[in-house]
């Protein structure tokens, strides 16, 4: 076919391929840049306690403080999943006290009962997993946010948690090896850790190599053209909910096993590490950016904080003030450049 | 060319029409395998209504659509894109945060061609498969790049590259329809495109939309043309000239049907001033002014930059440079506040979103920014409120008459008459910026709210009107601004220029 | 010629219909909206009563209406910020707050300590609402955010220990020990505060600029409604509406802590606000039958003890009636992206 279409075919290509390359690279540097902000506030963070208090940098402190994180990284992965979809999960609180009371009531405990062993595993975040579909069918299905979804979840996590108790005696887990399992160590690091380093791994995996794990990229950048090109977003939503709620049963479990008794509140206070942890990770409210390993880092970093500070002398009681004030910087840091007088946030 | 293969695509008097009004009348076109069409055609045409059937968002009422020589009933999206039909539009749909090949894979299958095992990504498999894809376009991006890296014309590349790419085993001829992909970039950007864009023909067929009709005739083997809902002419490139175009797409030349002669008295100061105005990206040195009591039109097509400035006027949009003065004052860190308060009213395009507040009852909306005497200070005078919305329901004739009715239970049309409404409620009102007013309003509603436009005028009021049709900017302007890609190119005083429909289309494309 | 666009307005009103036919469509709805969270306390009422005779005749109205004050302040201030389609989950951190200022203020300042306390929880509650309007972050995180540290706080001044009023209690205690109609003056506050609050919803342009921010924030701005300004006063009123509740506690128990009353307030005064009828997603609120949400919400750990329930299981029915009332009244669009 022959016409005038032929004065544009000589255009020198180079440049464009020139710009190509770079921005590959550029996009692979930012990539890497973005947590060194975090890694360097960590080691300064490091360094300063380390200075303030000797004990502070030990072997045995080390262990303290990545038991103590533990329970935050498990339920740290379970949400981002759900932040990344652009959702918010306020229900760890309840489901931990659920799947905690669940698995210490079917464990070996003071009140008797029967031993079931890992089938009260399996029972305890099988009421996770339940309560998380609960909350992603009631999300997807009637359209309600998921803020208020999870926060009426959360009582009602607590209140399963609360008749479970009963009006008995407080149940205490029995088995010294069980009850000591989650904070003894192997090759130097408690178990815990170890389990919420597999949790951290799968959450990696997930995310980079499933489809659901795209998808849910995919959902969070712009739900509406992830709708036209088929995805079946309500089914995304529903599964990465019930995963979620099933890493906070999990944690429950771990929390309870520290505690040695059963309680309702084991989970106090972890919302307030979560949340945070992944927001200064740099993952995005508004869903679609970020990942596990930067909220591996974000957990990292407040527990670091809090432990120092406790040891450097602070009361704990300041503690829900830090996470909070942190909070409250990450998002205003991370929603600045976006303001525009026309944009509606609620 | 093959003669024993089928067309791509084969249009048998496809018709829709949406309530009285007939939308696309009867069209019927063929598409030949490695043919780049040219699609062109007024704002209103039908051209967009043709398109969404294409793609599967229309049903037709009657006609057949005939994909690779097989009938197709095109139900959705899915459907369109399982056939072969894929579409690059204007506003991008692209996810930022993935990668170049997730983005071109995004609309394949799970485990379609290898590219998942076991549920697991097989990225080389993947970054492979759409290397390959964009290879055929002659683009060399990486496909590991997220797309929010890219610059606009790579998005656009990508787009392209998702609209061909399609499962491999299949056997399909893809169909890639270009909704007006150059509207946005800048005239070498534009080059590049063009030149991939050839390249389809080894892959395809294309069907491109465009107002650009020097990149039309540069680029495509043939030209159709629609004209009210119907397709009147089929050229092949070499025998037109952007000229004939122009005639095509305009029918009868049209000129002002009202040539009142409105002049500007001696002491008449320009209620708003428009000067030099520049907003990087949107418009540039902008200039013109309108009087009291007259009534500026801006035509252009989508990516003029006049729906920005439009905004710009009512503060809510910023300028970067320039200057803009209402009646004298200029208006400085200009906000919708401040222009509310100097007398400015805005009737937005987008109705449902930004023009009313659905959930509250019409006389609320009616009384929300200037309450007159529906309010004594802070104090909302319930009866007072209702008088002066019964006075406007009857003037306006909006049905149903029930003041107290959630706005958004409304029709379109009388949704509108009570926007408008809400800024003639105001005692002082100088500007009146309108943004495609009439879109989407039955024939009886429109003329009304024309009506009160024109009312608005006469008794004083600066009238920027952003019109859907160049006969309605003719009908309704005493002067008419043409903007094209962000700069004025044309204005005209009406009564004295006496443009036509010719003059105007000619300076937007 | 027209752009012709096809018709997509939803249950857009037929032009012609009468106008009676089709408001008696519409009275079905309007009656449950206005009666309804009265029918729900009655009823309920009626359960408890059937099912503990002795509940009506041994005060039990008293109690109940004691119970609800603090819930009640605090629901009508979380109305005011659900009814501009946003959440404020530190408002109950602020009357924890503020009851522990109250505690430690009333004996050196006596009657200006109240004064004092409120304009400080205002101060609060305006700077949620700065954060929210101009830093445009959204409020369920931010005030999380805050809720942590006003929690802090409370710890922290109260040094994690009870604090008593040592002096000059008598005149607050009153406002809980007195009352018209055996119902205590803490619970009147909250009913003329109810009644204000309404009258300035319908009546003044600020409230009708809330609501109109609720029900479309974008068609709001475009009216040139000042919706920043009108979100600094709406979080402001709610840190008021808490500084109320705090005079509530201290009243009510002569005592303030961090642990203690108030701060398991945050999800009673939510389920209050929306059995009283207020929309999660903006747009819609009574504050007048936020009084007998609130009303049933104090009735919920006696209807759970008289059905042999635990009475901290109150929690399970907190969460159920939210997510259940707010999925019943939910106005679903079709294909609308939540989040």
């Amino acid at each position: 076919m022959v016409n005038a279409t032929m004065q544009t075919e000589n255009v020198d290509t180079t440049a464009i391929r020139q710009h190509e390359l770079q921005t590959v690279r550029r996009s692979f540097i930012r990539g890497i840049a973005e947590p060194l902000g975090l890694i360097a506030a960590l080691v300064a963070l490091i360094i300063v306690f380390s200075l303030l208090n000797p004990r502070f940098a030990t072997l045995e402190n080390l262990r303290n403080v990545l038991d103590q994180a533990s329970v935050p990284l498990i339920v740290g992965v379970g949400a981002t999943l759900v932040i990344l979809l652009g959702s918010i999960d306020l229900s760890v609180e309840g489901v931990m006290g659920a799947s905690g009371m669940a698995w210490i009531l079917m464990s070996a405990n003071s009140r008797g009962g029967a031993d079931l062993g890992v089938w009260a595993w399996i029972g305890a975040i099988a009421i996770g997993m339940a309560l998380g579909f609960a909350s992603g069918a009631l999300f997807t299905r009637l359209k309600v946010p998921s803020f208020i979804v999870t926060l009426g979840m959360w009582y009602v996590g607590l209140g399963i948690a609360t008749v479970m108790y009963g009006s008995g005696i407080v149940p205490m887990l029995t088995d010294e090896a069980v009850g000591g399992w989650a904070s003894s160590a192997t090759l130097g690091l408690p178990n815990s850790f170890w389990l919420a380093a597999v949790v951290v791994v799968l959450g990696v995996l997930t995310l980079r190599y499933t489809r659901l794990g795209r998808v849910t990229y995919a959902i969070g950048d712009n739900e509406t053209i992830a709708k036209g090109n088929g995805v079946p977003v309500a089914r995304v939503k529903t599964v990465v909910f019930v995963i979620a709620a099933s890493l906070s049963g999990l944690a429950g479990i771990i929390a309870t096993m520290k505690l040695g008794a059963g309680s309702a509140t084991v989970g106090s206070g972890v919302l307030f590490v979560v949340i945070p942890a992944v927001v200064i990770g740099g993952t995005s409210l508004g869903g679609g950016k970020g990942g596990v390993l930067r909220t591996v880092l974000g957990v990292l970093l407040l527990t670091v904080l809090t432990n120092g500070l406790i040891l450097a002398g602070v009361s704990p009681s300041w503690q829900s003030g830090v996470s909070g004030a942190i909070l409250v910087a990450a998002i205003i840091v991370a929603a600045w450049s976006q303001r525009d007088r026309l944009r509606v946030a609620k | 060319m093959n003669t024993t293969t089928p067309p791509v695509l084969k249009l048998e008097g496809i018709r829709i029409s949406f309530g009285p009004i007939a939308a696309v009348k009867g069209v019927s076109l063929q598409i030949e395998r490695g043919e780049i069409v040219g699609l062109i055609g007024e704002n209103g045409a039908g051209k967009s209504t043709l398109l969404k059937i294409l793609t599967g968002i229309y049903q037709p009422d009657s006609g057949t659509i005939e994909v690779n020589g097989t009938p197709v009933r095109l139900r959705g999206p899915r459907d369109a894109i399982a056939a072969g039909v894929g579409v690059v539009h204007q506003e991008q749909s692209l996810f930022s945060n993935l990668s170049v090949a997730e983005n071109i894979e995004m609309n394949t299958p799970p485990g379609a061609g290898g590219v998942s095992r076991l549920g697991l990504y097989r990225w080389r498999r993947l970054n492979r498969d759409a290397a390959a894809t964009l290879e055929k376009i002659g683009s060399k991006l990486d496909p590991r790049t997220r797309v929010g890296d890219l610059s606009f014309v790579d998005r656009q590349m990508v787009e392209i590259a998702r609209a061909i790419h399609m499962d491999p085993s299949r056997n399909t001829t893809p169909l890639v329809i270009l909704d007006e992909p150059t509207s946005l970039l800048e005239r070498k950007e534009t080059a590049i495109l063009e030149r991939e864009m050839r390249k389809l023909r080894d892959v395809g067929a294309v069907i491109f939309v465009s107002h650009r009709l020097d990149e039309v005739l540069r680029v495509c083997d043939r030209v159709v043309v629609m004209r009210h809902g119907e397709l009147i002419a089929d050229r092949r490139t070499e025998e037109v000239t952007e000229d004939d175009l122009f005639h095509l797409m305009v029918g009868r030349e049209m000129h002002s049907p009202d040539r009142r002669h409105r002049p500007i008295a001696a002491d008449s100061r320009p209620a708003v001033e428009v000067s030099g105005l520049t907003r990087k990206g949107k418009f540039r040195d902008v200039s013109f002014a309108v009087h009291p009591g007259r009534c500026t039109v801006i035509v252009g097509t989508s990516g003029s930059g006049r729906e920005a400035l439009s905004r710009a006027l009512f503060g809510a949009e910023t300028f970067d440079s320039g200057s803009l003065t209402f009646g004298g004052r200029p208006a400085a860190g200009w906000t919708i506040a401040k222009a509310t308060n100097a007398g400015v009213g805005y009737v937005p395009a987008e109705r449902k979103v930004e023009g009313m507040v659905g959930g509250l009852p019409a006389a609320q909306n009616l009384t929300l920014t200037h309450p007159g005497p529906a309010a004594a200070g802070p104090v909302i005078l319930p009866a007072k409120r209702d008088q002066v919305a019964r006075t406007w329901f009857d003037a306006l004739d909006v049905r149903p008459n029930d003041i107290s009715l959630e706005l958004e239970r409304f029709s379109g049309g009388n949704q509108q008459k009570v926007v408008l409404a809400k800024w003639l409620n105001s005692p002082d009102l100088r500007v009146l910026v309108l943004d495609h007013p009439l879109r989407g309003l039955d024939p009886g509603a429109a003329e009304t709210v024309n009506e009160q436009i024109r009312r608005a005028r006469d008794e004083g009021t600066a009238v920027v009107l952003l019109a859907d049709t160049l006969e309605e900017a003719l009908e309704m302007g005493d002067e008419v601004v043409v903007m094209r890609d962000g700069v004025v190119t044309g204005h005209f005083d009406v009564a004295t220029d006496d443009p036509s429909t010719l003059d105007l289309l000619e300076r937007m494309l | 010629m027209n752009t012709v666009t096809p018709p997509k307005e939803r249950a857009a009103a037929p032009e012609t219909a009468p106008a009676s036919r089709r408001s008696l469509l519409k009275r079905p709805r309007q009656l449950w909206a206005v009666t309804g969270p009265l029918v729900i306390f009655v009823v309920m009422l009626a359960i408890v009563a059937g099912l503990t005779p002795t509940f009506l005749g041994s005060n039990g109205l008293t109690f109940i209406a004691a119970a609800a004050a603090p819930i009640l302040l605090l629901a009508l201030g979380q109305a005011l910020v659900l009814n501009i389609g946003s959440i404020d989950l530190s408002n109950a951190a602020i009357a924890v707050l503020g009851a522990i200022l109250l505690a430690f203020l009333l004996a050196p300042l006596a009657a200006a300590a109240p004064l004092l306390v409120l304009l400080i929880v205002t101060l609060f509650g305006a700077v949620n609402g700065l954060l929210v309007a101009y830093a445009q972050v959204p409020s369920f995180a931010l005030t999380l955010g805050t809720l942590g540290i006003f929690q802090a706080a409370a710890l922290v001044l109260s040094g994690s220990t009870t604090v008593y009023v040592s002096a000059n209690g008598e005149a607050i205690s009153a406002l809980y020990q007195s009352g018209i109609l055996g119902i205590p003056m803490t619970f009147w506050i909250g009913v003329v505060l109810a009644i204000v609050l309404w009258a300035g919803l319908r009546f003044t342009r600020l409230g009708l600029a809330m609501t109109a921010i609720g029900n479309n924030e974008s068609g709001a701005i475009f009216s040139a409604v000042r919706n920043r300004r009108v979100k600094v006063v709406v979080f402001a009123l709610s840190g008021f509406t808490a500084g109320l509740a705090s005079i509530a506690i201290i009243a009510q128990s002569g005592s303030a802590s961090a642990t203690g009353a108030g701060g398991d307030l945050l999800l009673p005064a939510i389920t209050a606000a929306i059995l009283g009828g207020t929309s999660i997603s903006g747009g819609v609120a009574n504050p007048i039958n936020v009084i007998f949400g609130a009303l049933t919400v104090a009735l919920v750990p006696i209807a759970t003890t008289a059905i042999g329930v635990d009475a901290q299981a109150q929690n399970l029915v907190y969460g159920l009636v939210i997510i259940v009332v707010v999925a019943l009244t939910m106005a679903r669009t079709r294909g609308a992206v939540v989040k």
